[in-house]
């Protein structure tokens, strides 16, 4: 593990943490303009802690992460150095808003991409913060509204049809059950028949914004975009934003980067709690009329593919989730078969081990989530449709478009830089 | 009941309705019906209560198979719900008068049955009518079945109390060869006739979501711990709550004696796998002990393999010792 660990342990506040940052950052920036990258960057990983009302302490937090043997080590409220038992110092890590913290690390991103996943792998209590394609593409309005045209952005767009192939695939180990390699399987790609699509756009904002709409109509895969670069407003280079929640600082000012994982938080907070609130389905008392009535509350997750599966892709679609322990949706159920591309699966979210009731069809599917499922099941539901099945996929909680949720959720977050 | 009719926002939300509380009304009704010479059933509930809360609408919708004659034992239920849904619909619901601003009965048939069950409403309506027995108003509506959707045909009174466009309103795709049932909140319901097809379908899902129930309970905890399920809690978590609103105890019982089945069975297979971690203790319900995550992994693969298309959904569950040893009363105090 590389990384500045005699320095992290010295940290005793929020702010000598965001110089000791702000410094690294500069350093790093002026040895990436001489081509001579001595230290890996600074890059966070964004995670959703579940767990109830323990969560929502700092001794609750300490605890979750303690039984996944990480010791928390307490510098100031909400702000931990984070210690491997085993392998030794992992980072900082903060608390952003009452569900979500940010792991801030100075580990080469593959070792880093590494131990996030065998920590959220095996607990059910944390979770990666799942930004689909479709919040994306609300970002990326933000960003053409919050930065000059002029700026350059860079995008990724990644699809993989993994279920549209001719030949079966084996199955995925644990390690890329939820976050496959960009440069995974290159040698199989002749050879395995099937869309894929990952390619990076660097352009200036004001290009990319005239030509993306019209090249998403012609070509469905561009709607699935996988990472985004928020231009930094006080200087060169961004913030690369990946749907997993991992974020790569490339600017001289971590304070800087502290800002934007705040504004994008906040925005995922508010889009988890609308989730939840519409989507939870739930026996209520009627209230507006004082009987004994109840009232089922709640509506569906509806995600409507562009275009409709084959029927093999069905097929192969159900099979490799339900029939294997580890599958990329990382669900668990029996389906009941309805017709040649219709199941229902009164089932469970096998990562954070909640019931979530599927219909499954070529044309879509629809998800119900029991009161107190986290909305984090359904972003990540959308995330992997987008990635593997269907990249142009729409989708809906009850009648409200998904994307218009996003929308609102990011309605009067505040674009506040000088936030600490 | 399937997610289905509450995908689009309807303008009514749904009520489920265990029971109608106001029976004393209801009673009285029926002994004078009786007096009268006219065959009423008491005790009678509609499938569902639908309202609209901003102004105080109320139907009260019962699902048929077929349509019925005047003659027919159905037609004692119909008597009584064309009551149940005229002036004394707020007093039936327990509410204050005022409070139903209107009301309508709403029979949901095939389109097959549409056009016979209207007359035979109207001459149930008449002869209450004539016993000056205030009835509500009623609506048929019906589903209709095409290769492509499903609709629901309203008549002119139900097109303008439910705010529906006449005619048909589709409002669930179909696929061909494929069975458009939706999910179901409510898996089963030992109240409701069913065919025994239907039955057997119905409880292979509230298996599945029993089963749902017990791996996420496993699956969340935390080794070293115990896990306990209780037949209330699994039943109720199976049915979004509804189990505790259970009124009927025969049917409660029947709810319990199927859960207990379900267990027994899991209990079986996961002790086959990893011996002696799963047990039943009096008064308590199903203890799965998990010591270790290791362990708790053992646990999770065995239930996961267990398939409720195993099971023998047919057959009645028996009525053991264990039956004695939960409380036997209400779902709402079942243990």
């Amino acid at each position: 593990m590389t990384m500045a660990e005699t320095h992290l342990h010295e940290i005793r506040s929020r702010h000598q943490m965001i110089r000791f940052f702000d410094g690294y950052a500069i350093e790093r920036m002026e040895e990436l303009d001489e081509r001579r990258l001595k230290r890996p960057l600074v890059k966070t990983q964004l995670l959703e802690v579940l767990g109830g009302n323990e969560a929502h302490t700092d001794e609750g937090l300490r605890a979750i992460f303690g039984r996944r043997q990480v010791t928390l080590m307490p510098i100031e409220t909400s702000l931990f150095l984070a210690v491997d038992d085993q392998t030794g110092q992992a980072g900082l890590l903060e608390r952003l808003h009452p569900r979500i913290v940010a792991l801030y690390s100075t580990m080469k991103s593959d070792d880093m991409q590494q131990w996030v996943r065998r920590l959220v792998m095996r607990s059910p209590e944390l979770d990666y913060v799942w930004l689909s394609g479709l919040t994306f593409g609300v970002l990326w309005q933000l960003v053409t509204r919050l930065s000059r045209s002029h700026r350059f952005t860079r995008l990724v767009f990644t699809h993989e049809s993994v279920f549209d192939i001719d030949q079966a695939a084996s199955e995925p180990e644990e390690e890329e059950e939820e976050t496959p390699q960009d440069s995974a399987e290159e040698e199989m790609a002749d050879v395995i028949e099937r869309r894929a699509t990952s390619f990076r756009l660097v352009d200036r904002i004001g290009v990319i914004q005239q030509k993306l709409e019209a090249l998403q109509k012609i070509y469905s895969p561009l709607y699935a975009i996988s990472q985004l670069r928020f231009p930094s407003p006080v200087g060169r280079g961004g913030h690369d934003f990946y749907d997993n929640g991992r974020v790569t600082n490339k600017t001289e000012s971590f304070r800087d980067h502290r800002s934007h994982l705040l504004f994008v938080v906040r925005i995922y907070e508010r889009l988890l709690r609308s989730t939840e609130e519409q989507a939870w389905y739930s026996i209520q008392d009627s209230v507006g009329v004082p009987g004994q009535f109840r009232k089922i509350v709640g509506s569906p997750v509806v995600v409507r593919f562009r275009e409709p599966l084959s029927r093999d892709v069905f097929d192969y679609w159900i099979g490799a989730t339900f029939e294997r322990k580890r599958n990329r949706f990382r669900l668990w159920g029996h389906p009941i078969r309805l017709g040649p591309t219709k199941v229902h699966v009164y089932g469970v979210d096998r990562h954070l081990w909640q019931p979530l009731f599927l219909e499954l069809t070529a044309n879509g599917c629809t998800a119900i989530i029991p009161n107190g499922t986290c909305g984090n099941t359904v972003h990540r539901l959308v995330t992997n449709i987008q990635r593997y099945l269907d990249p142009g996929a729409e989708a809906f909680v009850g009648d409200k478009p998904y994307k218009r949720m996003v929308e609102e959720s990011a309605q009067g977050v505040p674009y506040d830089l000088g936030s600490e | 009941m399937g997610t289905e009719s509450l995908r689009s926002s309807t303008s009514m939300a749904l009520q489920y309705t265990p029971s109608l509380h106001c029976s004393r009304c209801l009673l009285t009704c029926v002994w004078w019906a009786q007096q009268a010479g006219i065959a009423m059933r008491d005790g009678v509930r509609p499938d569902a209560v639908l309202t609209r809360e901003s102004d105080r609408k109320f139907a009260f919708a019962e699902c048929k198979a077929r349509s019925f004659g005047p003659t027919s034992s159905t037609a004692e239920q119909a008597r009584s719900l064309l009551v149940v849904a005229g002036p004394r619909a707020a007093e039936v619901l327990g509410l204050a008068s005022g409070q139903v601003a209107d009301s309508l009965l709403a029979f949901v048939v095939p389109e097959a049955g549409r056009e016979l069950l209207a007359p035979t409403l109207v001459s149930l309506g008449k002869e209450l009518d004539e016993k000056r027995m205030s009835v509500g108003r009623f609506s048929v509506l019906s589903l209709v079945l095409t290769d492509t959707d499903v609709s629901i045909m309203t008549d002119e009174l139900g097109s303008s109390f439910f705010g529906l466009p006449s005619g048909a309103s589709p409002f669930m795709e179909r696929e061909p060869d494929t069975d458009p049932r939706p999910l179901y909140f409510i898996p089963y319901d030992p109240d409701i006739g069913q065919s025994e097809e239907e039955k057997v379908f119905c409880k292979r899902v509230l298996f599945e979501r029993m089963q749902s129930t017990v791996v996420a309970a496993v699956g969340h905890a935390n080794p070293p711990m115990d896990v306990v399920f209780a037949s209330q809690k699994i039943l109720n978590s199976s049915m979004f709550g509804v189990y505790g609103q259970w009124e009927n105890r025969d049917s409660a019982r029947h709810m319990r004696q199927l859960c207990r089945h379900f267990m027994g069975e899991i209990m079986q297979a996961v002790n086959k796998e990893v011996p002696n971690t799963m047990l039943f203790e009096p008064g308590k319900g199903w203890k799965v002990t998990l010591g270790s995550p290791q362990q708790q992994d053992n646990v999770l693969d065995a239930m996961s393999h267990f398939s409720c298309d195993r099971l023998d959904l047919r057959t009645q569950p028996d009525h053991t010792l264990l039956d004695a040893l939960e409380d036997d009363g209400p779902a709402s105090g079942a243990g």
